[in-house]
Formats: structure tokens, C-alpha cells, sequence
């Protein structure tokens, strides 16, 4: 059931009309039914993964009461324990198992020894990423007295398997997610028609920008070996265009559900093309894993390496963003990107300007500029690595691109949906920078005019009904 | 020294650390109220107070603070 196919559709209409009418009132019920509903938008996909969602919530469920009853430390620290190597230990399994295995035979492969192992038919279960996120930071917040459990198993359960942020996140954290599960709600009209225009603009970035932007870019990167380098870059672009539509397209729509049933949940996205520098963007971009490593990872580890200075400070930033890198995939590409981001930091460490920020309005428009598009550039290839099935074809990919044929023409087979799309990629970026200061591009309300609103509306629909790529991708991030 | 001095003193590495001169704490500020103050500035602003104080803190004291108060406690404890 993706959000934007039409067994998803009954089933929401379904779902909200129980929710707001039927079981209005009752908070008990209300509850029960984001559950239900989360369970059977789950079992959709895959049936067999529910047991493991059911019982990691009901073990971190138990977990979480004895840690925050237990007075001895030793013992609160043993069930933390508990919760961690089952929650990552099912996260190693069943997404890094193979590629461990993989990279041991191939590293024995080295010395000629050859390794009699036999790597294993792992299906990776959806979300698992995500939701074991959730439950490992209410474990480490319950431990560090930070929150207090879940009052009762509904809640708790609900919270780890919210269905708009189930399979590719936001990761909301215990203190965003539970109180507000634990809370009466209230139909707000604002609220609702707020999450469906943020809907819509998330339909048309995931549906018109980023599945034509795939359907493109695939043709480029299935024929790298033979098509200019122009078109290369062309690739490059497109993917980086792809990958932001596509995930920040699908957070949208995630958030505008939830604002739909009542729930303010974590913001994923902060306009990160518009970043002025590496650390600026990735305080933008996939905001709920970055902060969540922040808080659990980085700080620790920049905590217990303070005495080493500027070194200790990029010892704490590689690890991170090699982390982060490896959260994405059991592929050494995932691994690279996330060190190579950690490496850009590094001159902004040296130089000191990570603590030295120019303040907003002290630069010019032209120097904002410049940075942005230097960014962007940084992006474009850096993307070209999460994009490569392997290293070695990224560096090719690399090498074909740096060639004389770079300042030749493009080859496009469709010129009119190239053109279209490069319209509507236009028209993201120009509203996205003119609504910047909003939670989200759709945010009009300062156009006093309903017509003009109207219009922008069924423009959107339009282009949506309209220019719908012919192949309708999967969301990247699902398989994360 | 007493809590406002140690505030003072507090307020002084932020400005320094932050480059920041209109930079004004209280006891209830978070890093939430610094646009500045963010993960990365964190870590050095805990060097340069425990330098400036001439302490230590533990880990686990660097991870609870949500608020200026919350870090000035920690260093009065330590600088009775």
C-alpha cells in the first residue's frame, strides 16, 4: 500500500471516517484503531514481519516498565542491554548478515584462502530501521530519566507502529509521539486542511518530479558506458533532484496524515538545497535520523574524545556520518557517502567556522548564492555514490564523466516530459525558496485571494493527473 | 562563588565561544533559544567552561543539561 496508490486511498477514507466519527470521543478506542490500522497497513506488505514488530514492541514494552522501576543501576543497565542487542542485533541480521558474511569471503579472498561460508536468503523487513529507532531512543530516554513509560501497552505499541512514519520514518521520538497518544484529540479543521495541502505538495514531488526524474535518470544509468558525458552529469542531476523529491515528497505526505488524525510529528525536511555549507545541510536534510544519531551517537562520543581537541571533534564526526552511511544499506557505496560527508567537515573543523557562523544578512545574496550552488554541486556528486550499485561503477561512472564530451550535447529521448519535469523541478525550487520560512511549500494562507489559492491548488492536481510518470517507483527510502 | 557570578562567567565563554556579544543567558535558557548553540558548538563551550572553572564533568552530566541552570548546578557542585 504505498500512500499513493489506491488500495491506500479506501483505506485512509475508511480509517478516517472511523477515527473522527465513530469512535470521536473515546481516546481508548481511538487508539486501539491506530493499532489495528497500523497492523493491517503493515501485514500488507508482508504478513510474516508483523510477529517481529509485535514482539520487539512487546519486549521493549516490558523493558522500558522494570528500567524505570528498578532503583539498582547495575540492573537498569542490564535491561537496556536486553533491548539493544535484541533491537540491533535483528537490525545487524536481517540487513547487514550477507554483506558481513560477503565482505569476510572476499577479505579472506585477498590471501587466497578460500572461504567455505554460505551467505543466507535474508528478505529485509520493511521499516525495521525505523521502528527500531524508536524503540531503542524510548529504552535510552526511560534509562537517562529523560521520560517516563508508556501508560499503557496501546500507546506504546501505537507508537512504534504509526502507520504514515511506520515504514520510512520520521523517527519520532518517545516525548514527541507518546504524550500526544496519551492525549485527548480533538478535530481541528487548520490542522487537517493544513496536512492536505502538505499531502498534495508531497504528491507532486513524489509522483510528478521524483518518479520521472527515476525514470530518466535509470535510462542514463543503465547506458553510462556509452552515452556522453554531458548526460552523465545530466544523470547526476536528476538523481540528486530524485532522491530529496522522493524522500521529502513521501515525509510530506507522512506528516500531512498525521496532521490529518490530530498528531504533530517530527519535521524530516528544512528546504536543504537552500544549505550554505555541509553542516547547514545536514541539519536539513532527513532531520529525525540525523538529530536522533546526534543525541545518541555523536554527542557520547564528542563528550568522551574532548580532550583531543579539533581531532577528537573529527574522530566523533567521522564515526557519525560513517554511521549514518551505513544506516542506509548493507553496500559499501552507503558506507563511503556517509565517511565522505563526515570528510567535508573536516576543513569546516580546521578553519573554525563551525563556531564562528556568519549571522544571516552579514553576507551578500550573491555569496548566499554562490554557497548554495557550490552545495548543490558538492551533492550532485556525492549522490552519484548512493546512487552506484557498487564502488567500482561509481568511480567509472566518475571517470566517464570527466571527459572531453562533457561540453557536447545531451541525448534525450523524450523531449517533452524532459522539458515538463525540468518545469515542475523549476517550480519546487523557486516556491520552496519563496516559502522557506514555512513548515512546508504549501503554506499560503498569506494569499488573502481563495481564487488565486484555488488556482494554485488545481494547478498542482493538474500536473499531477497529467504528467504522473508511466512507471509508479517505489519510495527509495522504503528500503532502508 | 555564587550562582549569578558563575552565570556570568558562563555568559562570557558562550560569547566568546559563539561569537555572539548580544548574547544575554538566564538559568532557564536551552539550546533551543541560541541559534548558535547546536551539537557541534556544544562540545567546545564544555572544554572551555571546564577550563575556565578548572573542573571536570562526567559524561553523563554533559548528556543531562537541557538548560543553563541544569550546567551552573553541576558547577557549583564542583566549585564549593
Amino acid at each position: 500500500m504505498l500512500f499513493t496508490s489506491l488500495p491506500f486511498v479506501c483505506f485512509f477514507v475508511i480509517f478516517f471516517l472511523l477515527y473522527w466519527y465513530i469512535f470521536s470521543g473515546n481516546l481508548k478506542l481511538q487508539n486501539s484503531l491506530i493499532l489495528t490500522g497500523s497492523y493491517v497497513f503493515y501485514a500488507w506488505w508482508d504478513w510474516r514481519f508483523l510477529f517481529l514488530l509485535i514482539g520487539s514492541s512487546a519486549l521493549n514494552y516490558i523493558l522500558g516498565i522494570y528500567i524505570d522501576k528498578s532503583k539498582n543501576e547495575k540492573q537498569k543497565s542490564l535491561l537496556l542491554w536486553i533491548g539493544l542487542i535484541q533491537g540491533l542485533g535483528c537490525l545487524l541480521f536481517f540487513k547487514y548478515f550477507n554483506f558481513f558474511i560477503k565482505s569476510f569471503i572476499s577479505a579472506f579472498g585477498v590471501f587466497n584462502i578460500k572461504a567455505d561460508i554460505y551467505t543466507l536468503n535474508i528478505i529485509l523487513p520493511l521499516g525495521i530501521s525505523f521502528y527500531t529507532f524508536r524503540t531503542i531512543s524510548y529504552l535510552l530516554d526511560i534509562k537517562s530519566g529523560k521520560i517516563k513509560p508508556a501508560t499503557d501497552w496501546v500507546v506504546f505499541f501505537s507508537y512504534v507502529a504509526f502507520f504514515p512514519g511506520l515504514l520510512s520514518g520520521p523517527i519520532d521520538r518517545p516525548k514527541t509521539l507518546i504524550p500526544q497518544l496519551e492525549k485527548k484529540r480533538v478535530f481541528d479543521y487548520s490542522q487537517a486542511s493544513d496536512g492536505m495541502r502538505q499531502i498534495l505538495w508531497g504528491l507532486f514531488k513524489k509522483i510528478v518530479i521524483a518518479d520521472n526524474c527515476a525514470l530518466f535518470n535509470a535510462e542514463i544509468f543503465d547506458h553510462y558506458k556509452t552515452l556522453p558525458a554531458s548526460s552523465l552529469l545530466f544523470g547526476a542531476f536528476l538523481f540528486t533532484i530524485q532522491v530529496y523529491a522522493d524522500f521529502s515528497g513521501y515525509s510530506d505526505m507522512a506528516i500531512g496524515l498525521a496532521n490529518l488524525l490530530g498528531f504533530k510529528i517530527t519535521r524530516n525536511f528544512n528546504y536543504p538545497f537552500f544549505a550554505q555549507n555541509i553542516a547547514d545541510f545536514w541539519r536539513r536534510w532527513h532531520i529525525s535520523l540525523t538529530s536522533w544519531l546526534t543525541d545518541y551517537v555523536f554527542m557520547p562520543l564528542s563528550a568522551y574524545f574532548r580532550d583531543y581537541g579539533k581531532s577528537g571533534l573529527i574522530l566523533a564526526i567521522l564515526i557519525n556520518f560513517t554511521l549514518i552511511g551505513a544506516w542506509h544499506g548493507a553496500n559499501w557505496t552507503f558506507v563511503f557517502f556517509g565517511f565522505l560527508n563526515g570528510c567535508f567537515y573536516i576543513p569546516l573543523v580546521l578553519r573554525g567556522t563551525l563556531n564562528k557562523k556568519k549571522k544571516a544578512g552579514s553576507q551578500s545574496a550573491l555569496k548566499a548564492f554562490v554557497n548554495m550552488a557550490g552545495m548543490f554541486i558538492l551533492l550532485m556528486f556525492t549522490f552519484l555514490i548512493f546512487r552506484a550499485d557498487s564502488l567500482s561503477q561509481a568511480f567509472d561512472y566518475y571517470g566517464k564523466l570527466f571527459s572531453p564530451s562533457l561540453f557536447s550535447g545531451f541525448v534525450i529521448t523524450e523531449k517533452l516530459n524532459t522539458a515538463v519535469t525540468l518545469l515542475c523541478i523549476a517550480i519546487m525550487l523557486l516556491t520552496e525558496w519563496l516559502q522557506r520560512d514555512k513548515q512546508h511549500a504549501l503554506q499560503i494562507d498569506a494569499i488573502k485571494i481563495f481564487p488565486v489559492r484555488a488556482l494554485i491548488y488545481f494547478g498542482l492536481i493538474f500536473f499531477i493527473l497529467s504528467f504522473s510518470a508511466t512507471k509508479n517507483a517505489d519510495f527509495i527510502y522504503f528500503k532502508f | 562563588m555564587n550562582r549569578s557570578e558563575i552565570l556570568k562567567t558562563v555568559n562570557e565563554v558562550f560569547i566568546d565561544i559563539l561569537d555572539d556579544e548580544s548574547l544575554v543567558l538566564t538559568e532557564e535558557t536551552s539550546a533551543n533559544d541560541v541559534e548558535d548553540w547546536d551539537s557541534l558548538n556544544h562540545i567546545q563551550i564544555v572544554v572551555a567552561v571546564e577550563k575556565q572553572f578548572k573542573i571536570r564533568f562526567t559524561s553523563q552530566e554533559i548528556l543531562s543539561w537541557k538548560t543553563v541552570g541544569e550546567m551552573i548546578s553541576s558547577i557549583s557542585s564542583k566549585t564549593l
